[in-house]
């Protein structure tokens, strides 16, 4: 991904959300998205021209513009619908958006309109986010990458974080994935944990 | 079948593809959207063109989606709820705030021991010879105006969309807990015992967490018959009538309408455990 000095920037049309401008690049706040987070802390984190992405939990299509920015399309799946309008807003101006209106606890609502996917990125407040995961495998191309952003405190507040870290892990590998890190957002986002894991 | 339709009988047509989305059921279909069968056959010339296409049925959709969603009776009063409840808050900051102000310019001022009512002490600052602190003021009274005429708006449109809560708990609570479940089909999806406690979150998760005394009522403690009751059977009216919501709920979410024998016969158990309590 493209930096400019330690920012990441991504390149596009800016004003989205009143993101900063950086030499004609629009700055991409770890603060405000996890996908930038991780990439603060691990610098291996990728997108390629060429990619296509299925993006579980797009919201208001803060992140979303970035990664269209970068990839050739992105999937992008929300459920609710005063963000959806802020989604259908960003993707009228960004033509590689295609904004689903779909709950991803339910994917046959959508999967007629999927396209195999080379990122499955997803960023939900369900308790049942690994589960979601395993749903949307059949999207993914072999040898496909999953960027599991885990809101351990959706999970189960009972438990501790690393616990349901630990758990999900389990529940992902056991679904046939094989784990490659995770990464704690902290700073950036408290109890977050992003699993980067391959088909 | 993906959204474009099958080999030999591909159509772009948004409303065609959307009706083809929604038949199907297979969650994990084992042959995907594949834009290269819509190139071969000539539909589509490029990856734009199939990207746009498919742009244009999602986008129908979703804007299917969110009209239906903005519909639905409860999506407005919620909003109205919501803004009395924020209108509250204000309203309470800024008297908070005027009042520290006068008491500052008048030596003689204090509101302790004197008990004058916030609106009564509004209109005398009101008053004041301060030009700005009177504007403030006035604000204050208009706001305070505004709420009232919200809050019978509130009661009106909650007597309309949710009858059967309303009966039970007043409009103003009742369009509180819808506010405070999400909406109306997310709350008719909630047992009583969660109504129950809808606002007392925070007590309900150090209950669980840390094993303090569990919640009694959350929001339906504004109601009369709660706060009112005497202290021992109040856990009970509480759990009863929060049972009876949950039932009010969902006649409101799936019927729509007043079910007078459902109300009379609820509130009559429920006026019964008072008695006994007295």
């Amino acid at each position: 991904m493209k930096s400019i000095g330690k920012t990441l920037v991504s390149e596009g049309a800016g004003g989205v959300y009143g993101e900063r401008m950086l030499e004609g690049c629009r700055v991409w706040d770890p603060y405000r998205s996890k996908l930038s987070a991780l990439w603060y802390l691990d610098k291996s984190t990728d997108l390629k021209a060429d990619d296509v992405v299925l993006y579980l939990g797009a919201a208001n299509g803060t992140t979303v513009s970035h990664v269209a920015d970068y990839v050739e399309a992105v999937y992008a799946v929300e459920f609710a619908p005063r963000p959806m309008q802020d989604l259908l807003a960003v993707s009228a101006r960004r033509k590689n958006i295609v904004p689903i209106f779909g709950d991803a606890t339910r994917p046959k609502e959508y999967a007629a309109l999927l396209e195999p996917a080379d990122i499955l990125y997803q960023d939900v407040a369900q308790p049942n986010q690994a589960e979601i995961i395993i749903r949307h495998l059949p999207f993914l191309k072999k040898g496909g990458q999953v960027i599991l952003m885990l809101k351990t405190r959706s999970v189960d507040i009972r438990k501790t974080p690393e616990e349901v870290f630990a758990e999900s892990c389990a529940e992902i590998e056991a679904a046939g994935l094989t784990v490659e890190k995770g990464v704690w957002l902290n700073p950036y986002h408290i109890d977050h944990a992003a699993i980067v894991c391959r088909k | 079948m993906n959204w474009y339709g099958e080999s030999g009988a591909y159509s772009l047509d948004a409303e065609a593809a959307a009706a083809r989305v929604r038949q199907n059921t297979n969650p994990a279909p084992k042959k995907l959207c594949d834009w290269k069968e819509l190139e071969a056959a000539g539909v589509v010339k490029s990856r734009g063109e199939y990207l746009a296409a498919v742009r244009e049925v999602s986008v129908f959709m979703a804007n299917e989606g969110i009209a239906k969603a903005l519909s639905e009776k409860d999506t407005e009063m919620l909003q109205m709820v919501r803004m009395l409840d924020e209108l509250d808050d204000v309203i309470n900051l800024l008297t908070e705030r005027l009042t520290e102000w006068h008491q500052s310019t008048t030596p003689g001022s204090s509101r302790k021991y004197t008990r004058a009512a916030s609106k009564k002490f509004i209109q005398t600052v009101a008053k004041s010879k301060n030009p700005s602190m009177k504007s403030v003021a006035r604000e204050i009274l208009s706001l305070t105006s505004l709420r009232t005429n919200l809050m019978k708006d509130v009661s009106r449109t909650a007597d309309a969309v949710i009858p059967n809560m309303s009966a039970l708990v007043g409009g103003l609570v009742a369009a509180r807990l819808v506010s405070r479940a999400g909406s109306l089909s997310l709350m008719a999806k909630m047992p009583g015992s969660s109504i129950q406690v809808l606002g007392a979150e925070s007590a309900l998760f150090s209950h669980i967490r840390a094993g303090t005394p569990s919640p009694k009522h959350g929001l339906i403690f504004q109601h009369r018959r709660v706060h009112n009751a005497p202290r021992e059977v109040r856990g009970k009216l509480a759990r009863v009538l929060s049972a009876k919501l949950a039932i009010a709920c969902r006649l409101d979410a799936y019927r729509g309408e007043l079910d007078e024998a459902f109300v009379a016969d609820a509130n009559a158990k429920i006026d019964k455990i008072m008695e006994a309590g007295e």
